[in-house]
């Protein structure tokens, strides 16, 4: 009977990094808060996927493994998760707010009449037993500080908000949990998983990469199309390289192309005309590398790296891989 | 005096055969013609009898392209001296040696007929030597048949001519027979031939030009030769609106928007249709055209003729629903096509039949954006921009008075009033670019001592882009929300630094109910100039040349003002480029192109920045916020030595250091 | 089919840096004097249900929440893109209300109108980005839900849906009623209204109802949260140029990332 419930996913592949991030969430909660997991998966990896969440610090795992908690499942999630939430009864409920989680969290709430806290990046525990949580507003451009009182709550995590915690093992125990799900009864089934990485569309992905006339030709977007991957996001062009046919004119971003507003854009060669900056000065955070420390970009980025991108870029893309391999 | 009935009669009856045939052909034209909508208010008939005088008579736009404006001239005035010789023709079919009466047989009046025959000729061999040797590309793809046809036709009826006329010399020697020195030296042929011969020569001549000047009549309507009757008309019917302003449109009672068929637009627009003789010179100018891109303009008025004519006897029938037709829009002209002009109106003022090709255009525009709301998608962004935010530049950074810190400037909202509105505009306020000419122009009338203000955030588009792309019904929002609140602040004069601003207000904003007395900020500035209220004394030497705007030159005849500026700077030398004044190269932005995408062929923008460098020019001066842009844009995509600046802030530049 | 599609007017979210405050007293984004438009992913939505009133032929009412004299924009531009009627629900302090609260109004709206087989809205609002209107509509109206939807078609009485998510598509066959939100995707651009529809638009009905006219909202619902502080953060206008060598460089911003938690 934990006060902290976290629900982990396999779903048709191994863990889910997003995950472990949840029990650094849960620590952020008290020193001395222990954290029990629901884990819901099936398939291959999923055999290791309990032992993983006691390593990094779940007590208790309530495994749920059925062939219906596959990838988008979220209605199957939702019954399984549900089931052992109405045994387990907990004070606080941690999802992850990725592509499940934002369906599973809101609707969890409502069913257990809990507070709900979405989207969170800061989680915290204060006396009298209330929480706190702070999450992004207005595209990024102001923090909101919210308080749920006693009594169940739910919150959901952005991804990245924390990191993997180190791992420490404590007592605890894995329990699977039979879990009942008619697959032809759910309201929204699953019919087709499509892995495509490189669909994420210019206009709505969180971080951007842009190239320019500075990267001298074609062959600098293989490096740009690397990091962006890293980083989750797409890349994009100011005009000079769409004029040369050096990429598609769907990846000019401009007055005349797209309107970008992505928490990150890396504006690689680009000089910063009016024309280009027009489309990215929604973006929240602006990082420009250019060889030329007047280049004009340089008076609307937050972040500016002087350097040639050919030494530059590659130095980065190994600091995040290192970053995210750990 | 010899009656000869018999040959009147013949005579007679082939005229009325082949005028029956003329005078069918052309009631066709006209009822085509009338197949368009009105009203079209016309120019006051002095201006239309000066126009007629000038373009018509003086070949003022003919003359435009000299060498080939002075054979056509020859061609021209030839056919309007020569007519005297047809009718004497036809006089003598009746009355043998009649000519007409008082000077038909005057010295000068004979010596007239036969320079012009010379001359027509002589245009005659121009033209032959124009289509087989200098195969200029504008005469590409016009019927080829009609125009040799023609050439031939002429050419007969200038050989018959002669042969009559030295045929006659030669058998009966008349008094005027001396002044007539080409038809004598074509009698001297004669000489030693038999007067049998030389009357058949002569018949042969007679019978020879009648027969073709007969057949020519027939000939007329068809093909690009019905100029020489819709010409005159079309010149002589000038509308009334202003050069720079569009037609009006009454959106909320018009039963359509724009023109999706060919009997959509007006009668003076089929008129053009008619009198477009398919020179191609509109297309020669075109900048569009020029660099390689689908937007021909002449085919607005030959395609358009085509169309009327294809599908003329079933409209007047009035079976126009069920016919099965091209689309005027899509198929006759693509989307492409619409999209790419400029509305720079070069091709306007290069047009020797006074046809407006910027009118149909726009009018094809206005169907497929208010109709069917298919336009390219950053141009939709603008508008919806437009709609939300006032202005069309998304993503701008900035907010209308950012451009001020630094410089004290009235604020009408603040509750201040002042004898001149600065209207900023949103090209210039929201791009930083334009801000440093913005300051400029404030410090230089403020050191002139004018009075003025600004009304920062209460400006909102003027529209311009809007109409230009054929929403008229975000224009009219647009301009009626500006009119009230200039009226509110009681504004009577407005100086603006934006050509297009410019335009709207002075010849397209009376359309709405607002007038306003709009000058554009070089011909302020030009004006304090010459009064001394300015004085330019730090040193500007450079190499200068101006980039004539599109909507100050063309569309509004200012050309001096700005030069007047540049030429004031002390060491500055000014250099012009070929295509300078009325025939400037658009900077590129103009019709809504600024949000468009120019991706196929050259970039206009490119080849105007060339056009910089190979006039050798330090310093582009421009007096437009949208051409500074695009030219200091496109200067550093082709790798221009040559820097883009405004008018004012050379001027300010050259006014400031005297402290 | 019957759809309604929920509309929310926000403050332009393209609004420059400058102009963006907070009002201290209701500790909401300042709205006098700025630009409003229907929020971004909202106009997908609308165009969503649009198209499959082209395909299917499907009745489109719009739905929103707002001071009613606020709201008339959103309203004639949604009728004038193609929705057939609209709903106001005229509430004075809709602005300040979060997620949880502007869902249980949206049910009692929604349940007024009587029988509806899809509600669609944006996946998430351009100003709180809270996520959660959808799935707590879903729950409280029973429907099936799915978010973050790019693509939407009806066929035998089924959806066939297509979600975004993390890493690819999924692709799913929902059973009616159900609620759906709506990501942006090239397919489903917001429409520029023909000229004779915004005029048109004036024609069509618009009913406006009290919240005291709505029957109270069913089921428990989940509980509302307290906003103790709205902050933000002071942006330094210079940039800050990273020193050193390239490694050095990239090191620097691998860390500004983390912190930033963009990694």
């Amino acid at each position: 009977m934990g006060e902290v419930l976290i629900v982990a996913t396999a779903l048709d592949g191994p863990l889910a990094r997003t995950s472990l991030e949840l029990l650094a969430a849960a620590r952020a909660l008290g020193p001395g808060a222990e954290a029990d997991a629901v884990l819901v998966g099936h398939g291959p990896g999923f055999a290791g996927a309990a032992e993983t969440l006691r390593r990094h610090g779940a007590a208790a795992v309530f495994r749920c493994d059925h062939p219906a908690l596959t990838a988008g499942q979220t209605d199957a999630v939702l019954a399984a998760v549900e089931q052992v939430l109405r045994v387990q009864q907990p004070r606080v409920l941690l999802v992850s707010a990725d592509t499940i989680g934002r369906e599973l969290a809101p609707r969890l709430a409502y069913r257990l009449g809990a507070a709900l806290l979405t989207e969170c990046v800061e989680v915290s525990a204060v006396e009298g037993g209330g929480i706190v949580a702070r999450r992004q507003i207005y595209g990024g451009r102001a923090l909101a500080t919210l308080a749920a009182g006693n009594g169940p709550v739910v919150i959901s995590v952005k991804p990245h908000a924390f990191e993997v915690p180190e791992p420490a093992a404590v007592a605890g125990k894995v329990e699977d949990v039979a879990v009942d799900i008619d697959p032809a009864a759910l309201p929204a089934r699953v019919r087709e998983v499509v892995r495509e990485q490189a669909e994420v569309g210019l206009e709505e992905a969180p971080v951007v990469v842009g190239g320019g006339r500075g990267l001298g030709s074609v062959e600098g977007f293989t490096m740009l199309t690397q990091l962006a991957s890293l980083l989750g996001g797409a890349v994009g062009a100011s005009r000079p390289p769409t004029d040369a046919g050096w990429v598609p004119v769907s990846w000019q971003i401009g007055q005349t192309g797209k309107t970008i507003r992505p928490a990150l854009y890396i504006a690689v060669g680009i000089s910063g005309a009016t024309q280009h900056v027009a489309g990215v000065t929604g973006s929240r955070t602006i990082v420009a590398i250019n060889r030329d420390p007047e280049a004009p970009i340089f008076s609307v980025a937050h972040l500016g790296i002087v350097g040639d991108y050919r030494e530059v870029i590659p130095a980065i893309i190994n600091k995040v891989k290192e970053a995210q391999g750990g | 005096m010899e009656v000869t009935l018999l040959r009147g009669l013949v005579v007679l009856l082939l005229l009325a055969a082949s005028a029956g045939i003329f005078a069918r052909k052309l009631l066709l034209v006209y009822r085509l013609i009338r197949l368009g909508g009105g009203p079209v208010p016309l120019a006051p008939a002095a201006v239309r009898l000066r126009e007629l005088i000038v373009q018509v008579l003086a070949h003022a736009k003919v003359l435009r392209r000299f060498l080939y404006g002075v054979l056509h001239l020859f061609i021209f005035w030839g056919f309007l001296v020569l007519l005297s010789t047809i009718v004497q023709s036809f006089g003598e079919a009746f009355i043998a040696g009649w000519t007409l009466p008082l000077v038909g047989a005057a010295p000068w009046f004979v010596f007239l007929q036969d320079l012009f025959i010379v001359l027509v000729l002589v245009g005659v061999v121009g033209a032959l030597w124009i289509r087989l040797v200098s195969r200029p590309r504008r005469l590409a793809g016009q019927n080829v048949f009609g125009a040799y046809l023609i050439l031939g036709l002429i050419t007969g009826i200038m050989v018959t001519l002669l042969l009559a006329r030295g045929a006659r010399v030669a058998l009966e020697a008349p008094a005027w027979g001396r002044a007539a020195p080409v038809s004598a030296a074509v009698a001297r042929w004669f000489a030693g031939s038999s007067p049998g011969t030389v009357r058949a020569a002569f018949e042969v001549g007679w019978w020879g030009h009648l027969l073709i000047i007969l057949y020519f009549l027939t000939w007329i309507p068809e093909g690009k030769h019905l100029h020489l009757i819709t010409i005159a008309p079309n010149v002589a019917l000038r509308k009334a609106r202003p050069r720079g302003a569009l037609a009006p449109l009454d959106v909320e009672t018009a039963e359509r928007l724009g023109a999706s068929r060919a009997e959509h637009f007006t009668w003076k627009d089929n008129l053009d249709a008619f009198a477009c003789m398919e020179c191609g010179r509109c297309t020669e100018v075109c900048p569009a055209n020029a660099t390689g891109k689908e937007l021909d303009p002449r085919r607005l008025h030959t395609d358009l003729r085509r169309q009327l004519t294809h599908l003329g006897p079933a409209l007047l029938r009035g079976a126009g629903e069920g016919l099965a037709r091209l689309a005027l829009v899509g198929d006759v002209f693509s989307e492409p096509f619409l999209w790419q002009c400029l509305t720079c109106g070069a091709c306007v003022e290069e047009c020797p039949a006074a046809n407006d090709h910027i009118d149909k255009i726009v009018e094809m525009r206005r169907h497929l954006v208010m109709e069917e709301a298919r336009l390219p998608d950053t141009m939709a962004d603008a508008l919806r921009s437009m709609e939300a935010r006032g202005h069309p530049f998304r993503g701008a950074g900035v907010s209308r008075t950012a451009w001020t810190a630094g410089v004290t400037v009235r604020h009408l909202p603040a509750g201040e009033r002042a004898e001149w509105l600065l209207w900023v505009g949103c090209a210039a306020a929201l791009n930083e670019r334009n801000h440093e000419p913005l300051r400029a122009l404030v410090r230089l009338l403020a050191a002139a001592g004018v009075d003025v203000g600004i009304l920062g955030d209460e400006e909102t588009c003027t529209g311009d882009p809007a109409r230009r792309v054929g929403n008229e019904y975000l224009f009219q929002t647009l301009a009626r929300q500006n009119i009230e609140t200039l009226q509110r602040y009681g504004v009577a004069k407005i100086v603006t630094p934006c050509p297009h601003c410019y335009n709207t207000f002075r010849n397209e904003y009376p359309q709405v109910g607002g007038r306003f007395e709009v000058w554009h900020h070089t011909q302020l500035l030009a004006r304090l100039l010459d009064e001394g209220r300015l004085r330019p004394t730090g040193d500007r030497s450079a190499v200068l040349t101006f980039h004539d705007p599109c909507y100050l030159g063309r569309h509004n005849g200012e050309y001096d003002a700005p030069r007047r500026l540049l030429a004031a700077l002390p060491g500055a030398r000014t250099v012009e480029m070929a295509q300078c004044r009325d025939r400037s190269f658009c900077c590129g932005a103009g019709g809504g192109l600024y949000w468009m995408e120019d991706r196929v062929g050259e970039r206009v923008s490119h080849v105007r920045a060339r056009h910089v460098t190979a006039a050798g020019a330090e310093i582009v001066a421009t007096a437009c916020p949208f051409c500074l842009l695009m030219l200091e844009d496109a200067g550093a995509a082709v790798a221009s030595p040559a820097r883009a600046q405004d008018v004012a802030e050379l001027l300010a530049a050259s006014v400031q250091e005297r402290h | 089919m019957e759809i309604i599609v929920c509309l929310k007017q926000v403050v332009d979210p393209e609004l420059p840096a400058r102009d963006f405050a907070i009002d201290p007293a209701t500790l909401r984004q300042i709205r006098e004097g700025r630009p409003l438009v229907i929020s971004t992913y909202d106009e997908n939505a609308l165009e969503a249900a649009l198209q499959l009133k082209d395909q299917s032929g499907a009745k489109v009412t719009a739905l929103t929440i707002g001071p009613g004299a606020a709201v008339g924009d959103a309203v004639r531009l949604a009728l004038a893109m193609g929705a057939d009627e609209a709903v106001v629900v005229d509430e004075p302090r809709a602005p300040e209300l979060l997620g949880v609260e502007k869902a249980a109004l949206l049910e009692c709206a929604i349940r007024r109108i009587g029988h509806v087989d899809l509600v669609l809205l944006g996946c998430e609002s351009a100003d709180w980005v809270e996520r959660v209107v959808g799935p707590l509509l879903a729950e409280a109206l029973g429907a099936a839900c799915v978010t973050f939807v790019s693509r939407i078609a009806a066929a035998d009485g089924q959806l066939l849906v297509r979600r975004t998510a993390d890493d690819g598509f999924h692709h799913l066959e929902v059973r009616p009623p159900a609620v759906l939100t709506v990501t942006s995707d090239e397919a489903i651009r917001p429409r520029l209204p023909k000229v004779k529809d915004i005029m048109g638009a004036r024609r069509k009905l618009v009913q406006t109802w009290a919240r005291a006219d709505l029957d109270a909202p069913g089921g428990r619902g989940a509980r509302a949260v307290e906003v103790r502080d709205v902050s933000v953060p002071a942006r330094t206008a210079r940039c800050e140029f990273l020193p050193g060598e390239p490694a050095e460089q990239a090191a620097a911003l691998v860390q500004r990332l983390r912190d930033l938690k963009l990694l």
